[in-house]
């Protein structure tokens, strides 16, 4: 009886901490990493982790986009890779090529999202298929352009985009910077963003009270798989070759990062800062794996373990 | 008039509209397949689809009652996998255990569809993020144990798979009568009943003296089960455990169990027409294959038709 009432107890302090636990778990973490590693905090490992977390980081701000508006995008990963293909299908040289392959990706991507927010909004398709199967249909398309090996080559500049470092920074986090104050900015100050809010609450008093629900879902879905697409760019030029997976498993841990930096999947709640430091988080997770010295396996599990318990904890804090 | 007729129809075989799609498809699918190719409308084949849909049936068979009750498993892939290293790993050390050994891999997997279920219920964190937890935790564990194809089954299990019985693979008629028990435990048994009460409204149900946490429990034991039964067969098919074989069982077993006409968010469908889903993508890849079209282009095909499918029926208001 005593274990019941000290782990409720517990609970009770995790609840009165609440927005508390994302900082406190990162600061728990990287006590860890320091108590195991006391190297762990040199720059060039803090510059190595950075540049790793930054094209998941991409992904998760605009996942956290469509969790909000009570959505699910599993075609980030696929659309990733189709990113990277697509830029090696110009199979450029020269860095002048790079705003060109930017620019094409990213209306291609809008693209992608715009049909996966029509399907969502307007045909009243669950979230989980359409995106599930736009991720098998753009997996098909890219594999049948490669056959199987992709080719083609890239511009050198996408190696400094992906692994540079400008001042000691990572280009790559330069770039996640960039967005997360765009976006932050559009979530948290902007009309806009009260709009995601309201509608990810309850869409049909968005409705009510003279938002275009469908309209937001929409944008919060081309959003979200832009910054997909981006970031795909971004890995392609982290790993340095193109293969037709590359991002493979990125939809799974954005969803993960986002629910660890306290985005309800039932929509309407959390903040874009919560799901970067959930990013962090994980990408911090899977690095001490490494410094233990337990096979990369060992990240899956950890990974589960971490998903439930975590995600049990924030259920239960909210929910009384 | 025609309307009048398809009315007649619907009542008279007592036809869920939902599954009109699947047969039309259907119908599609083997015309089309008895035009274009004269190998494709022969006992022989149609027996060899039979035999080579079995996994997937039944993996879908467990996909389905976790959905009608309202959840998701997307730890079946994990379930599928584990369950193959398990079986394959003992019996290669203790080949007299096969037989038991078939029952302790089908109670192996009831025990982690349980777990899954009694996570869901008692954490109150959305399935999705359960069960891909807990499939995270399986893949890291087996692929802790092993990277490649482990163990391996007496000669004559395959029999299981490969064996017929005037003509009918014995692995076709254990699905089939796998399909047609859930079928009549769904309909005309109370727990059966319960099913859809609790996919309907967990609350509702409760009130009307229904244990939804047990027929929660019951689903996702119950998938658990046949994902253990979709490993043996796959076992006995290829006589090893491979750490990958499952990967893409837990989203090819979502397909046929939309195309089949139950809603995600629960509480509507027919079994039987998730095995039409089964044979519609069975019969469709086998076509396919005659007609000498990549497996990319398949991918495609799939994807299309899972949007085909989704955005024709209409969906619930309660999305996942």
């Amino acid at each position: 009886m005593s274990d019941v009432k000290s782990i409720r107890s517990y609970l009770k302090i995790f609840k009165q901490l609440g927005g508390l636990i994302v900082p406190l778990s990162l600061v728990i973490l990287v006590g860890t990493a320091i108590l195991l590693q006391p190297s762990f905090l040199s720059i060039n490992n803090v510059q190595d982790i950075l540049t790793q977390a930054a094209p998941l980081a991409l992904v998760v701000l605009g996942q956290a986009f469509v969790i909000l508006v009570r959505g699910l995008d599993l075609s980030v990963a696929s659309l990733m890779a189709s990113a990277a293909v697509l830029a090696t299908a110009f199979n450029a040289a020269s860095d002048a090529m790079i705003p060109v392959i930017f620019l094409v990706t990213i209306v291609a991507s809008a693209g992608v999202g715009l049909i996966n927010g029509l399907l969502v909004a307007k045909r009243n398709v669950s979230p989980f298929l359409a995106t599930l199967a736009m991720m098998i249909v753009l997996q098909g398309i890219r594999f049948y352009y490669t056959q199987g090996a992709p080719s083609g080559s890239l511009p050198e500049g996408f190696r400094v985009l992906g692994a540079g470092r400008l001042a000691g920074i990572p280009v790559n986090m330069l770039v996640f910077f960039f967005f997360f104050c765009i976006l932050g900015w559009l979530l948290h100050k902007s009309s806009f963003g009260r709009k995601i809010y309201i509608t990810g609450g309850n869409p049909k008093s968005a409705n009510l009270v003279g938002i275009n629900a469908d309209r937001v879902t929409i944008t919060c879905y081309v959003i979200c798989s832009v910054m997909a697409g981006i970031a795909g760019l971004f890995l392609v030029g982290f790993v340095g070759t193109v293969d037709n997976w590359v991002g493979r498993s990125y939809e799974i841990d954005a969803v993960v990062a986002c629910v660890l930096g306290g985005i309800m999947l039932t929509g309407g709640k959390g903040t874009l800062w919560g799901a970067a430091t959930g990013a962090l988080i994980l990408i911090l997770i899977f690095n001490i794996v490494i410094i233990l010295g337990l096979p990369v396996q060992a990240q899956l599990i950890i990974k589960g373990i971490i998903i439930i318990f975590v995600a049990g904890l924030f259920s239960r804090s909210t929910q009384h | 008039m025609a309307y009048s007729k398809s009315r007649y129809l619907v009542r008279r075989f007592q036809l869920d509209p939902s599954l009109i799609i699947v047969i039309l498809l259907l119908s599609i699918v083997v015309i089309s397949g008895f035009v274009l190719s004269d190998r494709f409308g022969t006992t022989r084949n149609f027996m060899n689809v039979l035999e080579q849909s079995s996994g997937l049936g039944f993996a879908s068979i467990g996909q389905a009652m976790v959905v009608i009750v309202g959840g998701i498993d997307l730890s079946i892939g994990a379930v599928v996998t584990a369950s193959t290293i398990f079986m394959a790993a003992v019996v290669d050390l203790h080949p007299g255990l096969m037989i038991p050994m078939i029952f302790g891999t089908l109670l192996f997997g009831a025990m982690i569809g349980f777990c899954n279920g009694y996570l869901t219920i008692k954490t109150g964190v959305h399935p999705l993020v359960v069960t891909l937890g807990t499939a995270s935790i399986l893949n890291g564990s087996v692929l802790i144990y092993t990277l490649q194809p482990t163990g391996g089954v007496p000669y004559w299990f395959e029999e299981f798979a490969y064996g017929r019985i005037w003509n009918v693979p014995i692995s076709g008629l254990v699905m089939l009568s796998c399909f047609a028990l859930t079928w009549l435990f769904l309909r005309y048994f109370q727990a059966g009943r319960a099913f859809y009460a609790v996919g309907e409204s967990p609350e509702a149900a409760r009130l009307s003296g229904i244990q939804s946490s047990r027929v929660i429990l019951l689903a996702y034991s119950a998938s658990g089960f046949f994902a253990a039964l979709a490993g043996v067969y796959f076992v006995s098919r290829t006589g090893v455990g491979d750490p990958r074989i499952g990967d893409p069982i837990t989203l090819a077993s979502i397909t046929p169990v939309i195309l089949g006409g139950l809603i995600l968010g629960g509480g509507k469908g027919n079994v039987l027409g998730v095995l039409l889903g089964v044979i519609l993508i069975s019969l469709l890849g086998n076509l396919l294959n005659y007609m000498n079209i990549s497996t990319f282009i398949q991918w495609v095909i799939q994807g299309v038709i899972i949007i085909i499918a989704v955005s024709v029926y209409v969906d619930k208001g309660e999305k996942l």
